[in-house]
């Protein structure tokens, strides 16, 4: 439960905005790079954090993201000309180039030299593991580019792509870093197929969570029982702020280990509207399958569950229902909806575009959830206060999740501590959160 | 730029705003009469200054416009029964006529004098130029009806639209009035096909020989007379001149001898605009071609939608943007010179945040035309009555487009060029 004023600090993202503010310290995932396909092609609309922008391919390949709104009269410079290095307002020929200069103003006298008065809001772009990231905030503290491993792995070892949420980036996120309810929402009525989840159901449906908070969020689990009394089945992830979750898929139906790892990032697109991407790779020397880079399953493949002409909304959606489909829930599925990820949207969405936090009731395996929000909060303080806000370090960079079938005596982190911080063999400073 | 409060007081036109008020001293066109086209024909919506009204033609053939909602139990008299003079919402049987009486209550007992005591709000209502135009102010104060020239030419010299866009009425207005736009968003990218105007060989040559034309701005009772200069390569003046009459009337600069268009930006709600359209002949009828082009070309004259009158070409569907086209054969790639307007002003938003524009020399029309605006409001707020409201014959002007020598100051070529044609045109008496 929060008060009405932490979940309004939450909740809210636009410019002035606390939480707002403090998500401007970060590289911003904006688009996915075949969104501008080559230099000159038509631009695009985007909003991040409430500011409505156009995003365009210059000549040189550059990507420029700029102020939907043309400084002059306000047209939007989506309708506008890509040409020349530059996007050039079709209203009176206003012209700016990917920093945001004028560098054309046809419709002034040629002796004017208002031209070099008038900047457009203009943020940099980078481009990194097939994503167009934008920073939005103050130019004296950008900091070094997110290149965790998905990022870093060959182009075929890696599947990402994104899907709208039509509620608050908050409600995404929890229900993303909530781990318990996979035995419910996500439940096969005939079992999973994966012996280790099923294990819980013969005991109990409630997984325990344990979370250690970290200098960039925290590394948590779910621990469930086995049949085995000897055995637990724990499924290790770690939250990186303020947005990004690592999510462990190594578990193949029928037994067998993968070498892949996964994860979203929720990224408000404004107060009401989320955008989710959703990523997933190889740290293993084959490539992805094709039905893994597309995420087949999932509920987030292109074009079957998201309508990416469309602007990448969902097909499955609050005016259908999700789909839901009574007589599946009756004997196949718990929630009769397809998808996995569509089942989280159903129930996520429809707390409301913010959720009233005031009126909920948190149990002990909503740890996860709870201290995401101390740690997002104390963030949003931080940067107030003038302070850098958590995960913004290079040592996120190697951090891989993990699931796995231990003995029930030895401490998950031991025990998976080389595979959780992998490569660098990160030691994470604990925070009091 | 425009501080907030400004922004929000020339923008709102409520009833009971400072706009709002000021706009209903003035006849304002609510609907085409072939929206209600026969005695007796289904009633129709109209969203106007903010208000929601009914529209229908009794059996008489006088229209009457009238609160949308019955005074009874404020059900919609859109579903209402056009009948006998009068109409009747069909909740309970409650009759209202064109001046807003209750002229039967059947639910009420036979000897109940109810009826004499309830009224709907109804708006007085004229028919001219194919329009209905409608009086929202106080009885008191009902003005003339604007000479309009479009609106006295017969029929046959005329083709009247009307479109919906959705953004307030005062960006509607400026894109009309702004003329440095056409040498870039009405562009095309072949010199010779430059299709602003059938009429316009001397914009086409002018406007791609100085794209920066010069605004001066020289004011008139009826508003502004708004001259945009460009540099010929002969060395002359090309002027275009557009009459901004208040306060939401224009005339696109047209040539001697040539159609003219006339526009009116109405206000329906804050944030939606009814954009009457009248291209006209003053001395002939249109031709055959000419209407079949109105009709169906989509470039002078918006294709709408029926009965809610919105464009085809919308924000819905970015205005039919077709980026092959933009990189081939025209600056905006977007087909006709409404949707490209529709496109840019709608993309401002519903109501533009004026406090973050950057105005530069060429657009001091707009900047004219808005001070022009809050000092009437101010005005009015003292108790000055606008005075075009009451003095119909105002409005009897043109707009020009000449070429002339550098010698000319803009009063004179206003005087020389902006006299309507009159020798098929009666101007109409005043009322």
């Amino acid at each position: 439960m929060l008060t009405f004023q932490e979940n309004e600090t939450l909740a809210r993202v636009g410019p002035g905005t606390a939480t707002g503010e403090m998500m401007r310290r970060y590289w911003v995932p904006a688009l996915l790079d075949w969104e501008l396909p080559e230099p000159d092609c038509p631009p695009i609309r985007l909003k991040l954090l409430g500011e409505e922008l156009v995003a365009f391919r210059d000549t040189n390949g550059a990507v420029g993201v700029v102020d939907n709104y043309c400084p002059h009269r306000r047209a939007s410079l989506f309708f506008g000309r890509n040409e020349e290095c530059g996007i050039r307002c079709v209203y009176h020929g206003w012209k700016f180039d990917v920093n945001g200069d004028c560098v054309d103003m046809p419709s002034e006298p040629a002796e004017s030299n208002f031209k070099d008065k008038v900047k457009i809001k203009a943020y940099p772009t980078a481009e990194l593991g097939n994503v167009v990231w934008v920073y939005m905030g103050p130019p004296e503290v950008r900091p070094p580019l997110p290149e965790l491993e998905w990022t870093q792995v060959p182009e075929l070892h890696r599947g990402v792509n994104k899907v709208v949420q039509q509620c608050n980036w908050m409600q995404g996120l929890e229900g993303g870093i909530d781990t318990v309810h996979i035995n419910f929402l996500h439940r096969n009525l005939q079992g999973s197929g994966i012996a280790a989840r099923d294990g819980a159901f013969r005991r109990s449906y409630a997984a325990r969570v344990e979370v250690v908070p970290t200098d960039y969020g925290y590394t948590y689990a779910g621990i469930r029982d086995q049949a085995d009394d000897s055995l637990k089945y724990v499924r290790a992830y770690h939250f990186i702020a303020p947005w990004t979750q690592l999510r462990p898929v190594q578990l193949n139906r029928g037994g067998g280990v993968r070498l892949r790892d996964s994860g979203h990032m929720w990224v408000p697109i404004d107060d009401y509207t989320t955008m989710v991407w959703n990523f997933t790779y190889s740290f293993g020397d084959e490539p992805l399958t094709e039905d893994e880079r597309l995420q087949v399953g999932s509920g987030n493949e292109l074009g079957k569950d998201i309508d990416y002409e469309n602007g990448f909304k969902s097909r499955a959606a609050a005016e259908n229902d999700y789909f839901i489909d009574r007589e599946v829930q009756r004997t196949q599925t718990f929630s009769g909806i397809p998808g996995t990820n569509t089942q989280d949207r159903a129930v996520q969405d429809t707390m409301g575009p913010i959720c009233d936090r005031t009126r909920e009731h948190l149990g002990t395996t909503d740890r996860a959830i709870i201290m995401a929000r101390k740690i997002l909060l104390n963030a949003a303080r931080i940067v107030e206060d003038g302070g850098d806000p958590p995960g913004l370090g290079e040592n996120v960079f190697d951090l891989r999740s993990v699931e796995k079938v231990l003995p029930t005596d030895v401490y998950w982190r031991d025990a998976l501590w080389g595979e959780l911080y992998d490569k660098a063999q990160y030691t994470p400073e604990y925070v009091r959160a | 730029m425009l501080n907030a409060e400004d922004n929000a007081l020339i923008t709102r036109v409520g009833p009971g705003t400072p706009m709002g008020d000021y706009l209903r001293r003035y006849w304002v066109p609510a609907l085409l009469s072939e929206e209600v086209p026969t005695p007796d024909c289904p009633p129709v919506r109209v969203t106007i200054l903010a208000e929601t009204l009914i529209a229908f033609r009794d059996t008489d053939g006088d229209v009457g416009l009238v609160d949308n909602y019955c005074p009874h139990r404020r059900a919609s008299l859109f579903f209402g029964r056009n009948e006998e003079r009068g109409l009747r919402c069909v909740y309970h049987g409650w009759k209202f006529d064109v001046n807003g009486d209750c002229v039967d209550m059947p639910s009420e007992p036979a000897e109940s004098n109810f009826k004499d005591k309830v009224k709907v709000t109804a708006y007085p209502c004229e028919e001219r130029g194919g329009v209905v135009w409608a009086y929202m102010g106080p009885p008191d104060r009902r003005p003339e009806l604007p000479n309009l020239a479009w609106a006295a030419a017969p029929d046959s010299h005329r083709y009247l639209s009307k479109c919906r866009q959705e953004c307030n009425w005062l960006q509607a207005l400026e894109g009309g009035i702004d003329s440095s736009h056409i040498s870039f968003l009405h562009s095309s990218l072949k010199a010779r096909d430059y299709a602003i105007n059938a009429s316009s060989r001397g914009l086409q040559d002018a406007a791609l020989h100085d794209r920066s034309p010069r605004f001066f701005l020289e004011h008139a009772d009826y508003g502004l007379v708004i001259g945009a200069r460009r540099n010929t390569a002969a060395g002359r003046y090309y002027w275009r001149i557009t009459p901004w009459m208040l306060p939401y009337s224009t005339i696109v600069p047209a040539e001697p001898h040539a159609v003219m268009t006339g526009n009116m930006y109405v206000p329906a709600d804050d944030e939606t605009t009814l954009v009457f359209r009248a291209s006209w002949h003053p001395l002939r009828p249109l031709t055959d071609a000419e209407r079949h082009e109105y009709e169906t070309g989509g470039v002078f004259h918006e294709l709408v939608q029926p009965v809610t009158y919105r464009p085809y070409a919308n924000k819905d569907n970015d205005y039919l943007q077709d980026r092959e086209m933009q990189r081939t054969v025209n600056f905006s790639g977007i087909k006709g010179i409404q949707a490209q307007d529709m496109a840019v002003i709608e993309s401002m938003g519903a109501i533009s945040d004026r406090t973050r524009e950057h105005l530069g020399t060429s657009d001091s029309a707009i900047l004219g035309a808005r001070r022009r605006l809050l000092r009437e409001v101010a005005n009015f707020q003292e108790g000055v009555e606008p005075a075009a409201a009451n003095d119909g014959d105002m409005y009897w002007v043109r707009s020009a487009a000449v070429e002339v020598p550098t010698t000319m100051p803009l009063l004179e070529v206003a005087e020389r060029y902006m006299a309507v044609e009159e020798s098929t045109l009666t101007k109409p008496s005043t009322t």
